[in-house]
């Protein structure tokens, strides 16, 4: 509508007032740009009790969440390793060992050990990457083979196999088991210092 | 000029592949049996021997340790009990606390008293019996290293020492077929854990005798974990043997293959 009227404002009617002073064109219509908003809502009055209300109640609810909290949380229990004991500070003098300096020799000869040994653990870590790359590239070729035989077979062969987990295994150990070896039997006492507030879980 | 040049390889490309697409099809045309094998190992029991280069560094971390250590209540303990001694020597001590010297157990006292009990104490020896009578049929041997179960497999007419392997039958997965294996071979008292339900590896044989119409079998390998239990005695032949014993006993492309899914 509005572009209605401007073209039409444009096509003036000019003709029919020739007989004034001016030449140019004039405008017999006139429209106001277009805004697209509308004016401002009045702001509604509150009633300044209704506000002190409401903000009373959060402040409360604000303050019972932390009173929960404050009861809630427990004391912290000390950790006696994180401390070092006073005496131990006392006796640090007393405690220091007296060694004579490293001598040049030694150092140059721990140096070299310790180069020696970096190149040692990094051809041994190498291995290791090789023994775990032919173990996967075995395991393809077989899964490659079994698939070229039956795709069934493969696609049973590549399930999860729930039992596995967990699995436990006994690492190896320093020296090998004693046959019939009798170990000193006795009462297991339970020192583990219990503080205040803490709770216990009970033992199985 | 460069554009022949490209023609030619994209030919010769075209060409390799139709080959190999007519060696597939060769491929499917021949049948092969398929077979189960199951590597069951005996993990270590005990760790290796430190080499020379190790023990070497062993050492240097202790040494080093020691001279970043401070002196412990025993070590003060010690110290102070010479002190005194050397005092009472010198007579610069009253007699009552030298009754209490000598009436109390001093550190060096209580140092001997522990390293005899520990003396007393022994390991058991890294060199087992079997060992040394080179019992292969016991897993109480080589403990510091990984054993393996190998049976007298017959083939054909011989008989050859391999990894227990079966036929697989119609109807069940390649899993069920190696642990019917273990079943049927060592019985029920002999426990092991797969390790997951595929195959780690493989090999290829060929029938020197086609009774059938299938050429040679597959054999797709299973690995185990021994756990527990015992081998009945019966007339099965087996041997559990190390990486390095396996290469002497078996052919070398079945040491091969087995070689490539083992840690040895």
């Amino acid at each position: 509508m509005l572009k209605l009227l401007s073209s039409f404002s444009r096509c003036s009617i000019s003709k029919t007032f020739s007989n004034k002073l001016h030449t140019s064109n004039q405008l017999n219509f006139q429209y106001t740009p277009v805004l697209f908003a509308e004016p401002l809502k009045k702001k509604r009055k509150m009633d300044p009790a209704v506000i002190k209300a409401r903000e009373d109640r959060r402040r409360k609810k604000l303050e019972k969440q932390i009173r929960r909290l404050e009861k809630n949380s427990r004391q912290l229990k000390p950790i006696d390793d994180l401390e070092t004991p006073l005496t131990l500070i006392d006796q640090k003098e007393q405690r220091a060992r007296k060694l004579p300096a490293i001598s040049e020799k030694e150092q140059e000869y721990r140096a070299l050990l310790l180069k020696k040994w970096s190149k040692y653990r990094n051809e041994e870590n190498l291995k290791d990457l090789k023994i775990l790359d032919r173990m996967v590239s075995a395991q393809t070729k077989a899964l490659d083979e079994l698939r070229f035989e039956s795709e069934e077979l493969y696609q049973q062969a590549i399930q999860h196999d729930i039992e596995l987990i967990p699995i436990h295994i006994n690492g190896p150990m320093a020296s090998p088991k004693i046959e019939n070896y009798s170990f000193v039997d006795g009462d297991y006492i339970d020192t583990t210092k219990v503080y205040e507030g803490e709770v216990v879980e009970p033992k199985k | 000029m460069l554009r022949k040049i490209l023609l030619n390889s994209s030919k010769t490309f075209a060409y390799a592949t139709r080959s190999y697409s007519t060696a597939a099809q060769l491929k499917t045309k021949e049948k092969y049996d398929l077979y189960a094998g199951v590597l069951i190992e005996r993990l270590p029991i005990i760790t290796k021997k430190l080499n020379e280069l190790e023990t070497e560094v062993l050492e240097m971390l202790k040494k080093i340790e020691f001279e970043n250590s401070l002196k412990s209540d025993h070590e003060l303990r010690k110290e102070k009990d010479i002190r005194q001694a050397e005092l009472i020597k010198s007579g610069k001590l009253d007699k009552d606390s030298e009754t209490e010297a000598v009436s109390l157990q001093t550190a060096q006292d209580f140092e001997d008293a522990s390293n005899e009990e520990l003396a007393k104490f022994l390991t058991a020896p890294r060199i087992t019996e079997d060992d040394k009578k080179n019992n292969l049929k016991s897993l109480n041997r080589k403990l510091d290293d990984a054993l393996m179960l190998l049976v007298d497999e017959k083939i054909g007419n011989d008989s050859r020492l391999l990894l227990p392997q079966g036929k697989w039958l119609e109807g069940e997965t390649l899993r069920q077929t190696a642990e019917r294996i273990v079943r049927e071979k060592f019985g029920t008292d002999l426990k092991v854990q797969f390790y997951g339900s595929a195959p780690v590896g493989f090999y290829k044989f060929k029938y020197t005798s086609s009774q059938n119409e299938s050429v040679g079998g597959k054999v797709f390998f299973f690995r185990a974990i021994y756990k527990s239990g015992n081998i009945p005695d019966s007339k099965l032949k087996y041997e559990w043997l190390s990486g390095e014993e396996l290469k002497g006993k078996v052919r070398d492309s079945y040491y091969k293959s087995v070689e490539s899914f083992c840690t040895f």
